[in-house]
Formats: C-alpha cells, sequence, structure tokens
C-alpha cells in the first residue's frame, strides 16, 4: 500500500496527464501544419515496428531492476513466439490476446517455468 | 460492408476487437490501480486523463514500491515520449482539422487506438479524422469502463502480475506483425530487439526504449534508402505476404 494520500494520487494523475499529453499534441499539430519532408515519411515507415519490438523485448527479456532475465521468462518466450505465429496466420487482434494469456497463464501458473 | 450501415455503427465494428481485448487488461489495470491505493473515482480520471495501458500499470507498480512522486513523473515522460513518433506519422492524414479537433484527438490517442487508425488511414481511401477520433472515444470507452470496474472487483481478486502484464505483450506482437510489410523489416525488429536490449541494460532507464527506438528506425530508413538507390533487385526489399489474402490481391496493391 502506498504512504500517499487520495490528494498526492490527484496531483500525481494531473502531472501524468501533462506530461502525457505534451509529446502527443506538440508533434501533431506541428505536422498537421506543415509539409512533412519526404525522408521524415520515409523513416516513420520503421518507427512503429522498432518501437512494438522494444516494448516486447523489454517485457520479455528485461526485469525491474533493467538486468537480463537470465530465468523464470521460458514461458513467456514460448507464449510469445506463439503470439507472434498467431498474429501472422490470423491476424486478429483479440485472437492474439487471449492465446497469449491462456498461454502464459498455463506456463507461469501451472508448469511454473 | 453494408451499404446502408451507419457511421457510428461501422466504426463499433472497426474498433471492437480492441475494445474486447482492452476489457481483460482494463480489468486488471483497475485491480492493481486500486491495490495501489487509487479510490475509483481516481481510477476513472486516470483512464480518461492518461489513457495507456502501460503507462497505468507502471503507475501502480511503482505507487506500490513507494517510488516518489517525481521519479514516476519523470519515467512517465520517458515511457510517453515514444507518442511524439506516433502522432507525426499520423499527422499526414490530419491535415487541414481546426486546432480543437487537433487538440482532442492528441489527447485521447495512445498506442492501441494509433494501431487501428494507422492502419485504417493506410488500407482504406474514405477512411475520415472524424471517424479516426470515434475510435480513440470508442476505445477510451472500453477502456474506462473497464478500469472502473477491475477498481470496483478490487481485492476481491488475485491476479498474477506477469500474467496480466502480458495481455499488453501479446498486443504490442499482434501489432509489430500486422506492421511487418517486408523483409527489411524483420531485420529492423532483430536490430531494435538487441539494441533495447544493449541499451536497457546500460542506460537502466526506459530512455534506453526510445534511443533503441531512434536507432533501429534509422538503420532502416538509410537501408532502405541505399537498397532503392543501388540494389532494387534486393530481397531485403520483398513484400512479406499476408496469409490471410490470395497472392493476387495483394499483387494488385
Amino acid at each position: 500500500m502506498s504512504s500517499m494520500s487520495s490528494m498526492d494520487h490527484f496531483w500525481l494523475v494531473i502531472f501524468c496527464a501533462i506530461v502525457a499529453f505534451i509529446p502527443r499534441f506538440f508533434p501533431l499539430l506541428f505536422f498537421t501544419k506543415r509539409k512533412i519532408p519526404e525522408w521524415f515519411n520515409e523513416w516513420m515507415r520503421f518507427v512503429p515496428v522498432s518501437l512494438f519490438t522494444a516494448l516486447v523485448v523489454k517485457s520479455v527479456f528485461i526485469d525491474s531492476k533493467y538486468q537480463i532475465m537470465t530465468s523464470g521468462n521460458l514461458g513467456m518466450i514460448i507464449s510469445a513466439i506463439l503470439v507472434g505465429v498467431i498474429a501472422y496466420r490470423t491476424r486478429s487482434m483479440t485472437l492474439s490476446v487471449v492465446v497469449g494469456l491462456v498461454s502464459v497463464m498455463i506456463f507461469v501458473l501451472v508448469l511454473h517455468i | 460492408m453494408k451499404k446502408n450501415e451507419p457511421n457510428w455503427l461501422m466504426v463499433l465494428r472497426t474498433v471492437m476487437p480492441l475494445g474486447l481485448s482492452y476489457i481483460p487488461i482494463g480489468l486488471a489495470c483497475g485491480v492493481l490501480l486500486h491495490a495501489a491505493g487509487f479510490n475509483h473515482l481516481l481510477t476513472a480520471l486516470i483512464s480518461v486523463m492518461v489513457f495507456s495501458g502501460g503507462a497505468q500499470f507502471l503507475i501502480a507498480s511503482m505507487l506500490t514500491i513507494n517510488a516518489p512522486m517525481t521519479t514516476i513523473i519523470l519515467m512517465m515522460f520517458f515511457l510517453e515520449l515514444r507518442y511524439a513518433l506516433l502522432g507525426s506519422s499520423l499527422s499526414r492524414y490530419l491535415k487541414g482539422q481546426p486546432l480543437p479537433f487537433i487538440f482532442a484527438f492528441a489527447f485521447s490517442m495512445n498506442d492501441e487506438n494509433y494501431a487501428v487508425n494507422y492502419l485504417k488511414f493506410a488500407t482504406d481511401k474514405h477512411w475520415q479524422p472524424k471517424q479516426a477520433l470515434l475510435v480513440e472515444h470508442y476505445s477510451l470507452l472500453f477502456w474506462t469502463v473497464s478500469n472502473i470496474i477491475g477498481s470496483l472487483i478490487g481485492s476481491a481478486l488475485t491476479i498474477n502480475l506477469s500474467v496480466v502484464d502480458f495481455a499488453l505483450t501479446a498486443l504490442f506482437i499482434y501489432m509489430a506483425i500486422m506492421q511487418t510489410k517486408s523483409r527489411l523489416t524483420i531485420l529492423v525488429c532483430a536490430l531494435s530487439g538487441v539494441l533495447t536490449i544493449s541499451f536497457l541494460v546500460w542506460m537502466k532507464s526506459t530512455l534506453g526504449l526510445v534511443v533503441a527506438t531512434l536507432l533501429a528506425s534509422f538503420a532502416g530508413y538509410f537501408v532502405e534508402r541505399h537498397l532503392l538507390a543501388h540494389k532494387p533487385e534486393s530481397h531485403l526489399l520483398y513484400t512479406i505476404h499476408d496469409p490471410t489474402r490470395p497472392l493476387d490481391e495483394e499483387a494488385d496493391k
């Protein structure tokens, strides 16, 4: 349980909302007013895929102390591969998420790997 | 597609898979925020104002380890910085929209509805900015309601953190696969993975994610430009086959 009061939590939400809003708003505003250079568009085709991979790799291979996980993540690795195959074959977001959750549940909670 | 289908229903159908996958994640997030000491009202507020699964999970887990407020906000800044990249990649589809629209659109944009809208804008010529905003508001509704219900369920449920976190991971895997258009993209993914591990371990901060993303995407851009100019027949530029479509349909694109 946290030692902060609800008022602290309220201000935390407000500050986090501001911090979340700034990078969502200003780049969007800037580039709807000006012509985007061609190189920027070409580059942007590689940004989402790099970011999503980075987020996946972080949650599967890196622990909360920023060290490489050497044990306890085998179930997640296998589940991640399974989700990748399901996503590629079916192109269904719901199916990918549900299969991933069930798979990791079996590996982590039942098989303990 | 049915011809006389009203707009709100058509958009709702587009957003439905996302909305449904938000329910288990939102429920779990509500439970975690409750465990971190958030009341129902605050959980509703953060779901609307921050509207980011990753951010809310991070806030919940940092509150439970009693991290100071400044640290949490700084972490938030680095985590949310990625939206600068997402926002600017959508901007070419939102040209000429008035400021209040851009404001509202930016306010409710997140990874998942960005992916839905980016895919729609890229593949559907008739997709309108107003419909994109509606996608955001539908997903916001699904997310907030799921969070509130999760908060209400609260301590009645015990949920394994690593299992719940994986819902988000599965979502990101799906989105990465959907973005994989050429063989070169696979190479960029691999590079991004290696860079992510290196920079996270070295920098000990989520800023490593930003650095890895920037480097991998620039590498992809420069390699593609080089190949198009010097080796246009390179097998790295081959497109990836979408298994749910017949081959001849893809050739028409």
